[in-house]
């Protein structure tokens, strides 16, 4: 077994993600690196793709464009369950078919991601194992990849390590802190990716990562005069959070500030309401539209079916 | 809305003054100097008064020019959402139009059980309106139904308005005093809850979870229910924080909305959190502070088996 820290390189790996927030952000990861390289994405649903299009949407992925033009897609709830609960054999030939698909399509491979916990319910794991061993025969010779995430909530330890036992490869994504309510990530130097929700059990971590990185950026002369905090996954922020954002940004040396990204309405009503306009060293930045939204977007016409548009490809994820 | 600073030191605070009258005519008699002084130094009046009572004053002014009737109170039976509600409407109304005369008029219908509305409401003022440049004048009824109005209305005001002066009050006492002595009637049980949750301080995703589905489901709009999980998150946490290990959320589904009750066993320290505006620099006291701007009614009250906070919200 490898670890590895990127999914690219490989064509049939695993990861055993601890929170919902690390399913989604790796998910969404896997995805979008996908789309922007121009290959077929396609995600096998189990009830849970809300969260994830919410994630692409953190991430500023124009899943909308590749959608449309059939690059991505979502394979519903039904086919998914179908699949899992049918012989190895079937399931092997399904992903073959898939392939095979994707190349008459004019693709050059295939991305896919999922979500079998179904197949736990179904028989506790067992056909999936049995599969698993079996998929490095399909994805091994074709052009197709395969990212498997076990989440810790939902599959048993001994589920997991019989899982990971026929994966070659295992994928991990660091993170400064995850309690599984919120999800701390260091995306970029002086940048970190708040993901999740602050309240009162988790509040303090905020404050020390935030001077942990003020520490870092003034011990070294080369990092940036911002220390920037992602917010574009952060779904509730409560009061004291709020003022203990806006007092760490008054209490900045001069020389720094600080910057609240992808900031979203109702943590930005609240922002403002605890005095945010008047720190001069804090800058917000609010959240965007999707950058392919036809309500919204630029560019509604964009039919590219290989998504390889430079404006489009673009990830704010490393 | 965005927190306003502290007026400048030199600004006129809250001036709250009672007077007392013994008929309709003798009421409007001691309105209209009122009114007529403060027309003539420039300044606004709103008025809080009983439809007749205006009609009348209106008519003996011979004008409505610098008159703004403030709105009914929405929410009878609770003393400190009214003060809170004219908080909100005076602050705004001092930003355009500089200080303000508030005339205002005992009214029976909002008495409740025992009159202790009123008591409730005028403790709520002083602390709710305090920093504001508002020149309030009070009037009650010589004898009213509930004799405990007066008491209140005695204990609370800071000045009294005798023979058309504004005059210290000697027996005026801090609202803590006032409220301590005269305890206010609880509101009205609800009956059994449509959802309970029990939690404790890491559970309160849970809290919010509960209150984002119904109040989803009910049909609010989503920054509504964005509003509405905040503030009753920031109850839930003061509950967990101050009041005690264990502490129990009831939800009723309404009609109207969405009516969420938050009971911890605790003690409340302070009869009336979170009236007042905080300052900038003030770390502490906002989370109710904010609940109160985005709800419809944000009611404390405390008895001996612990702290109870209810909140009110229509979609």
């Amino acid at each position: 077994m490898t670890v590895l820290q990127d999914a690219t390189p490989v064509s049939h790996a695993c990861t055993i993600p601890v929170s919902d927030e690390q399913l989604w952000e790796m998910t969404a990861t896997y995805l979008a690196e996908g789309m922007a390289a121009g290959e077929r994405v396609l995600y096998f649903d189990d009830g849970r793709a809300g969260s994830l299009l919410q994630r692409l949407d953190d991430d500023r992925v124009p899943y909308r464009s590749a959608m449309r033009s059939g690059q991505f897609g979502i394979v519903p709830s039904t086919v998914t369950r179908a699949l899992i609960t049918g012989s190895p054999g079937e399931l092997i030939a399904a992903l073959d078919a898939v392939v095979t698909e994707t190349l008459e399509q004019g693709y050059g491979s295939v991305r896919v991601m999922g979500d079998g916990s179904y197949g736990l319910e179904h028989d506790g794991g067992a056909t999936m194992i049995d599969y698993e061993s079996r998929l490095d025969t399909v994805l091994g010779p074709r052009p197709g990849r395969m990212l498997c995430a076990f989440d810790r909530g939902r599959y048993p330890e001994d589920v997991l390590q019989r899982l990971r036992a026929v994966h070659r490869h295992e994928i991990v994504a660091p993170a400064i802190y995850d309690d599984s309510l919120l999800r701390l990530t260091a995306p970029a130097p002086s940048t970190v990716r708040v993901a999740g929700e602050i309240d009162h059990s988790n509040r303090p971590r905020i404050r020390r990562v935030l001077d942990a990185a003020l520490d870092e950026a003034l011990r070294s002369h080369s990092s940036s005069a911002e220390i920037t905090l992602d917010l574009a996954s952060l779904r509730f922020l409560d009061v004291a959070g709020a003022v203990s954002l806006v007092h760490a940004a008054e209490e900045f040396p001069s020389t720094h500030r600080l910057v609240l990204t992808g900031v979203r309405s109702g943590v930005l009503r609240l922002l403002d309401r605890c005095g945010a306009p008047f720190a001069d060293q804090l800058r917000i930045e609010p959240r965007l539209p999707p950058p392919d939204d036809d309500l919204h977007g630029d560019d509604p016409d964009d039919g590219d079916p290989h998504g390889d548009d430079p404006d489009d490809a673009t990830t704010d994820e490393p | 809305m965005r927190i306003t600073g502290t007026p400048p030191g030199d600004a006129p605070r809250l001036q709250h003054a009672a007077g007392f009258h013994s008929s309709p005519d003798h009421l409007v008699g001691q309105l209209l100097p009122l009114a007529r002084a403060a027309l003539g130094r420039g300044e606004a009046v709103a008025l809080a008064l009983a439809p007749d009572t205006e009609t009348a004053l209106r008519d003996a002014l011979g004008t409505a020019d610098g008159l703004h009737p403030l709105g009914p109170p929405a929410e009878a039976g609770s003393g400190q959402t009214v003060a809170v509600a004219r908080a909100r409407e005076l602050r705004e109304l001092t930003r355009t139009a500089g200080p303000v005369s508030v005339l205002g008029e005992h009214r029976s219908d909002l008495d409740g059980p025992d009159g202790s509305f009123w008591t409730e409401f005028d403790a709520a003022v002083n602390v709710a309106l305090a920093e504001l440049p508002v020149r309030m004048t009070c009037f009650f009824p010589e004898m009213p139904l509930h004799l405990c109005v007066l008491d209140g209305a005695r204990d609370n005001h800071p000045q009294l308005l005798v023979d058309g002066e504004v005059r210290p009050n000697p027996r005026h006492r801090a609202p803590r005093d006032v409220l301590a002595a005269y305890p206010v009637a609880p509101p009205v049980l609800l009956g059994v809850p449509d959802l309970t949750v029990a939690f404790q301080s890491w559970e309160l995703q849970e809290v919010r979870r509960a209150v984002r589905d119904i109040a989803g489901a009910a049909g609010f709009t989503d920054d509504r229910v964005e509003d509405v999980v905040l503030a009753v998150n920031e109850v839930a946490t003061n509950a967990v924080e101050h009041g005690g290990p264990h502490a129990e959320l009831h939800v009723w589904a309404t009609g109207g909305g969405l009516v969420c009750e938050v009971h911890d066993t605790g003690a409340l320290a302070d009869p009336l959190p979170g009236m007042a505006s905080p300052h900038p620099s003030e770390p502490r006291g906002r989370g109710l502070w904010i609940s109160r701007q985005v709800c419809d009614l944000l009611h404390v009250w405390s008895d001996d088996r612990g702290t109870h906070v209810r909140v009110r919200a229509a979609p």
